[in-house]
């Protein structure tokens, strides 16, 4: 038997902390000038004189920062198969070049699928932290978790 | 230029749009979002997606992508986003296919403490067959004229 986490598994109220992304402004430009070529993100004069008072992150990069620690520490070991999507995400403060980032989740609510048996929705609240324990960036992702294979003497048993 | 003021409620807008290539996928899973089913196609045939597929943040970047340039083309003065409402990838993507953005305008409303105003829009990705694989409602905002201030 595999000991990975499955739907089954998972427990509501569960709460984790993980990961640490040093933010530079290397990569703020590199990913903007792909992605996000505003001017705050990709200029750093142009981000001095801007609202923000210098370079930022683009808020679609803290989300793949997001996903790169998920990757890195909550998806090993997890039965999980992508995700549907996320509600409420919420860009609450500026990343910046120097920034440590790090994620805190909270398992809010688990659905099971009508229509496969063999997977799950799993609702978790997330919290991207900066190095002064602030939220730069909230979500709420919906992510599919496999369940729990039977063992085979059950599935035999069942017909 | 396109202030707040100018932004009509129903409006919609083809943003552009993105063929995407298997590199590229792999390219952002490896650096972003390195999961089997993004960054390996052998992998990725084992998997319940039978095939490689990308990542639903990259997807979310190359929307972003052509919103930048639909708004940089009728000089759109936004000036960023609190935050997405509901993003939901219905779809996968997959190598070659061809994305195109368009959006619609949902609501507009005055910031009461700032000299901006809040637009909220549904922008929705669609891929050669017309399927939808990225629908997302989110909020941008732009700047206001200043006459209208003064």
């Amino acid at each position: 038997m595999s000991d990975l986490v499955y739907f089954e598994d998972v427990a509501v109220g569960e709460v984790h902390r993980f990961g640490r992304y040093p933010v530079t402004a290397e990569e703020v430009v590199e990913y903007a000038r792909q992605f996000d070529p505003q001017p705050f993100h990709v200029d750093d004069e142009a981000a001095r004189q801007s609202m923000f008072g210098g370079l930022i992150a683009s808020g679609w990069h803290t989300g793949a920062m997001f996903i790169h620690m998920l990757c890195e520490h909550a998806i090993p070991g997890a039965a999980t198969t992508g995700a549907l999507g996320f509600d409420d995400l919420r860009w609450l403060k500026p990343v910046r070049p120097g920034d440590v980032l790090g994620v805190e989740t909270t398992i809010r609510e688990k659905v099971a699928s009508r229509s496969r048996r063999d997977i799950g929705v799993v609702k978790v609240d997330s919290r991207v932290l900066n190095q002064n324990d602030e939220a730069v960036m909230t979500l709420t992702s919906l992510v599919l978790y496999r369940r729990r294979p039977l063992p085979p003497a059950e599935t035999t048993g069942a017909t | 230029m396109k202030y707040f003021e100018d932004v009509q409620v129903g409006e919609t807008e083809v943003l552009g749009s993105h063929t995407i290539s298997e590199a590229e996928i792999v390219a952002f899973a490896r650096k972003y979002d390195p999961q089997p089913f993004h960054t390996d196609p052998e992998a990725a045939a084992a998997t319940i997606f039978g095939g490689l597929i990308a990542s639903g943040w990259h997807t979310c970047a190359i929307m972003m992508r052509l919103s930048v340039e639909a708004a940089r083309r009728v000089r759109a003065q936004t000036t960023g986003s609190p935050g997405v409402d509901s993003c939901r990838w219905p779809r996968p993507v997959r190598p070659g296919d061809t994305l195109t953005a368009r959006s619609e305008v949902l609501e507009t409303w005055p910031s009461r403490s700032r000299p901006i105003g809040f637009v909220r829009n549904r922008v929705e990705m669609l891929n050669q067959r017309g399927e939808v694989v990225l629908s997302l409602v989110g909020i941008s905002m732009f700047r206001r004229r200043r006459e209208e201030l003064a």
